[in-house]
């Protein structure tokens, strides 16, 4: 047993001299080459790909993270130089995910890195890239406090308090409410969006109250008992704060039991697969979102237009938010180079940058981002647009703290 | 409301019964808590998708899915189960473990080659909803009741008036004297696999149909509340499985509508599972008793 | 490969490594079928990241998430005396789900949104991964060697006794109830410490951290391995966490190969890779015989005692 311990114990001091000889090569490897950019710009992309029921989104992801380098690269790339996508599945494990963080945060080769992953992986990656001192851009993480792991770490995607304030107004102002039952996911995602949700309405002095109130975990498909509850309640609408599959079983049982009852849904529910499960009964849904499929802008039209051509299938908001990570990397790497230092500058310095996933504004201290939100409503399965709520008291995150 | 709760209670207790009526046959015989029966029910539903979308016929789906993923259970009871089951001194943890990696790549195949996205079956009952007095009927429920009313049916057939089914609760009662008195339980045990992954596929098939959507990770909530359920029954006693269901059902309706404790679904079966071990650790009706 | 990704690994293969000694203990050594190691490790996780948010020194806090655990150790140790093999197993995915449950809401666990932990100092280090392992392996050397003294003692073998038949067992005179408990504790509060150190190490933890497939993933270590040895759930626990990183250029197939390799394993070597009777590890020994032939052990003197026993006793089954 001894010797079992003893060898053990030998392994384990090996592999720690292994390794450090390794630290000081690769330190010495990349040293200056700061001020030309690299032939090959490598970006670091992590997703959580395997896990079945995360894969969905990690596809998504995946394919616009693709997409967005091969446009680049097929217009010119970033001054002539190739990008290069270092892709890597995080399983939906944040052990995993740390893994990756640190293969990603100190491999030199890669600049920067893009986060098309959920919160716990995000939260866990964000720290190790700050202490490593390399960028990153969290594409759609909702978790408030992956921004806060220091200056280099941005989210591109608005933070949920600032979705939820915007539903209270639009449930109050134009849904005119007055009985709401909120049927949300028991996540982050979830609670963030109700605490602002309920706050806002409490702030305005609105006259509408909430009658009903779930928490559904994320493995349940069954809405019966919920919705049965909200409308025997009386209310006059459903906020449903669910991912897309929750949203669209929401619609079913509110359509399939003949309630004439308005549900206003999220981000999570911009996804074509709403569309397809819900069917008819998706239309008359509206949703806070941050992507305008209306919109005319030219980013917009051609991202829509390249993803379904590439993959044949529609994209949707995780997708679109990859995307714009990625195109607000490209615009700081035209203009200052891969430094991390220049980029970080730059990006905090970015105003009124035209992604497909609205206009960015700007960001905030924080490094989380200032989008007016979109509310889209679904007609004739497709979503339109049905207003904007762009009030900078409203969307400014510094709000929010 | 108090009706429609009702109503909403009774189908997706139905849906439980009939989720986990598969496990629970085949605990009946190998003793094995087979968490790989919702990878079945999740081929299932992939099969029947696949199918139906083939042959435009619902019941061409459910007959040929039933029978292909029946046959896919006796090569795993034959190929993987009964080879350990064969060793002495199996710890009853690794034939779970088995289960568990079985699940897991049947999860991650089905990804792999069907796409991670959710497939429809859009299936048309040709109305909406029936409704009687203040209560809606769903008509995916209707066939959900019929269905499970008539798999229950043709269990407790097989079970008690065929040839097979005498070796069958021969074998559950006590496997070493059923072999002594020349009951073949190889038999009875492929009759388990048969019967136990046709359930579970016609159960996906069915739980497709309700929520519209079959996604990879559809088997994730059936492969452990299933455990619950069947433990809850009795282990390996069809008839206190229906009644588990039932009662994992009414308590996970009505404690979302009447209550908002934050207690998620998925641990009230198990709370509900707890206490009822510790008030009778021999599970509701008692180990084994016949349907 | 650079150093931040080894060590990465080599935290979490540490980590886990010590997880799966803890079960070990319980489902290794006392035979219970505990399938919810998790709840205990994430109460661990969330006792102690608690403390030190509230500014608690590290090392305290990896106590009282010993503690905490263990006691809920000690409640579960309770129940499982009156249940059975299978219904302890599902009692104890049970419980796993409804910490996960309890973790997801409660205010203090912070609720959906988790708690962040920062990195702890300790004598002037601040720890990173590479501390992190180092912390870890020599814990692990310390329960090694307790695990190695324990299986000596009287408590192994009464231990011992009640795998094997805890009628018998009981008929001898052992307080099978006492022993059994006191596995649990130990295992227990041993998984409340790994929670601690994994809380810490890994910076940010949430309920889906510690949820059933975790539980699942650490009896699998135990079973690839070896239950009931010491080299089983490390070896198992190293191999597990280092395959899907060494898969990882086929991220998209990881992890059927991962549950193709489970299930054969399985299939083929229940009694693990590494466990007593296994070929592989017979040969190993073999191996390591013919290198080094080396003295007769007590225990194979005993051995050839038993063999010359039993070719006595089947000659008297032949006379009856």
């Amino acid at each position: 047993m001894k010797k079992f311990l003893s060898i053990l114990l030998i392994l384990c001091m090996v592999f720690m001299f292994a390794a450090c000889g390794g630290e000081t090569n690769e330190g010495g490897e990349e040293g200056g080459g700061e001020a030309a950019l690299p032939e090959v710009i490598k970006i670091g992309f992590f997703a959580p790909v395997s896990a079945p029921s995360a894969a969905a989104d990690g596809l998504s992801s995946l394919n616009s993270a693709k997409l967005a380098v091969k446009l680049i690269n097929e217009n010119g790339g970033i001054n002539g130089s190739t990008v290069e996508l270092v892709d890597m599945d995080d399983g939906l494990d944040t052990t995993e995910a740390a893994n990756i963080a640190e293969k990603l945060a100190y491999d030199d080769s890669v600049v920067a890195v893009v986060s098309g992953s959920y919160s716990g992986p995000t939260k866990v990656a964000a720290p190790i890239f700050q202490e490593a001192g390399k960028l990153m851009v969290s594409a759609y993480a909702v978790h408030p406090d992956v921004v806060n792991a220091g200056d280099l770490i941005f989210s591109q995607s608005f933070p949920g308090k600032l979705q939820g304030t915007a539903a209270a107004i639009y449930a109050n102002d134009t849904l005119k409410a007055k009985k709401i039952a909120i049927i949300s996911v028991d996540l982050d995602f979830g609670a963030t969006q109700i605490e602002a949700f309920k706050a806002q309405l409490e702030k305005m002095g609105s006259d509408a109250e909430i009658v009903y109130e779930q928490a559904i975990a994320i493995s349940d498909s069954d809405m019966s008992s919920a919705v049965t509850a909200a409308a025997a309640a009386g209310a006059d609408l459903i906020y449903s704060v669910n991912y897309y599959e929750q949203a669209a079983q929401v619609l079913r049982e509110v359509g399939q039991k003949g309630l004439d009852i308005p549900v206003l849904g999220t981000e999570g529910a911009d996804s074509f697969e709403l569309l397809n499960i819900a069917g008819e009964y998706a239309n008359g849904l509206y949703i806070t979102t941050n992507m305008n499929r209306d919109d005319q802008n030219a980013e917009t039209q051609a991202y829509i237009e390249n993803y379904e051509a590439e993959y044949g299938i529609q994209p949707d908001m995780v997708g679109a938010s990859v995307y714009d990570a990625f195109q607000v990397l490209f615009a700081a790497m035209k203009e200052v180079g891969v430094d991390t230092q220049a980029m970080r500058d730059y990006i905090a310095g970015m105003q009124n940058f035209d992604t497909v996933t609205g206009t960015l504004i700007r960001y905030n201290e924080d490094g989380s981002a200032v989008k007016p939100v979109q509310i889209q409503l679904v007609t004739n399965g497709e979503y339109h647009s049905a207003g904007v709520i762009d009030d900078m008291e409203v969307i400014d995150p510094a709000n929010y703290q | 409301m108090f009706t429609q709760q009702l109503m909403n209670a009774l189908a997706i207790g139905s849906v439980y019964a009939l989720t986990a009526m598969g496990a629970t046959l085949i605990y009946g015989i190998l003793g094995i808590l087979d968490i790989a029966n919702a990878g079945a029910y999740l081929i299932g539903a992939y099969l029947g998708w696949y199918i139906y979308y083939g042959t435009g016929s619902i019941v061409l789906a459910f007959v040929l899915s039933i029978v292909a993923v029946g046959i896919l259970g006796i090569l795993i009871q034959k190929f993987i189960y009964s080879p350990i089951l064969a060793k002495p001194n199996t710890l009853s943890i690794i034939p779970l473990v088995a289960a568990v990696g079985l699940f897991t790549m049947s999860s991650d195949l089905v990804r792999l080659i069907c796409g991670p996205y959710s497939l429809s079956y859009n299936f048309d009952f040709g109305v909406t909803s029936i409704k009687i007095g203040p209560v809606v009927l769903v008509p995916a429920w209707i066939l959900i009741f019929a269905l499970t009313a008539v798999l229950l049916l043709i269990l407790w057939i097989i079970l008690n008036k065929t040839k097979l089914g005498l070796a069958w609760r021969a074998t559950a009662n006590d496997p070493e004297i059923a072999k002594v008195c020349g009951v073949n339980t190889n038999n009875a045990m492929a009759l388990s696999y048969i019967l136990g992954y046709g359930f579970a596929a016609a159960a996906g098939i069915m739980v497709g149909i309700l929520y519209n959507s079959i996604t990879p990770a559809l088997g994730e909530v059936p492969s452990y509340k299933m455990l619950a359920i069947i433990v809850l029954g009795g282990l390996g006693n069809p008839l206190g499985t229906v009644l588990a269901g039932l009662i994992i059902g009414f308590t996970e309706v009505f404690l979302s509508a009447y209550t908002s404790i934050p207690i998620p679904k998925d641990a009230i079966a198990f709370v509900v599972l707890i206490i009822m071990l510790l008030i009778k650790p021999e599970g509701l009706l008692g180990q084994k008793n016949k349907i | 490969m650079n150093s931040s990704y080894l060590f990465s690994i080599l935290a979490t293969a540490s980590i886990f490594t010590l997880l799966a000694l803890s079960l070990n203990i319980i489902t290794g050594y006392a035979g219970q079928a505990m399938m919810g190691i998790a709840a205990f490790f994430g109460i661990g996780a969330y006792t102690a990241a608690i403390i030190t948010t509230h500014d608690g020194n590290f090392l305290l806090a990896l106590l009282a998430a010993m503690i905490v655990s263990g006691v809920f150790g000690a409640v579960l140790g309770v129940i499982s005396l009156r249940l059975q093999a299978d219904f302890l197993a599902i009692t104890t995915i049970g419980i796993n789900f409804v910490m996960a449950a309890v973790f997801n809401s409660l205010k203090i666990t912070g609720g959906t949104l988790g708690l962040t932990t920062s990195k702890p100092v300790i004598f002037g280090l601040k720890m990173n991964n590479m501390y992190f392992f180092i912390f870890t392996t020599i814990l692990i050397v310390i329960v090694c060697l307790l695990i190695t003294k324990m299986r000596h003692s009287w408590f192994g073998m009464a231990l011992a006794s009640i795998e094997n038949d805890p009628g018998a067992a009981r008929s001898f005179g052992i307080n099978v109830s006492k022993y059994q408990i006191l596995a649990f504790i130990i295992g227990t509060a041993l998984a409340g410490l790994t929670g601690g150190i994994y809380s810490h190490r890994m910076g940010f933890i949430s309920s889906t951290d510690f949820a059933f497939v975790v539980s699942i993933q650490i009896v699998s270590m135990c079973v690839i391995g070896g239950l009931g040895t010491l080299r089983g759930p490390i070896f198992g626990a190293v191999v597990l966490t280092v395959l899907p990183e060494v898969l990882r250029f086929a991220d998209n197939y990881r992890e059927l190969v991962y549950a193709l390799l489970l299930v054969i394993m399985v299939r083929f070597m229940p009694e693990g890779l590494l466990g007593d009777d296994s070929p592989v590890w017979k040969f190993l020994v073999g191996l390591f015989r013919k290198i080094k032939p080396r003295k007769k052990t007590r225990a194979d003197l005993i051995a050839e005692k038993a063999k010359a026993g039993e070719y006595e006793l089947s000659g008297e089954g032949g006379q009856a």
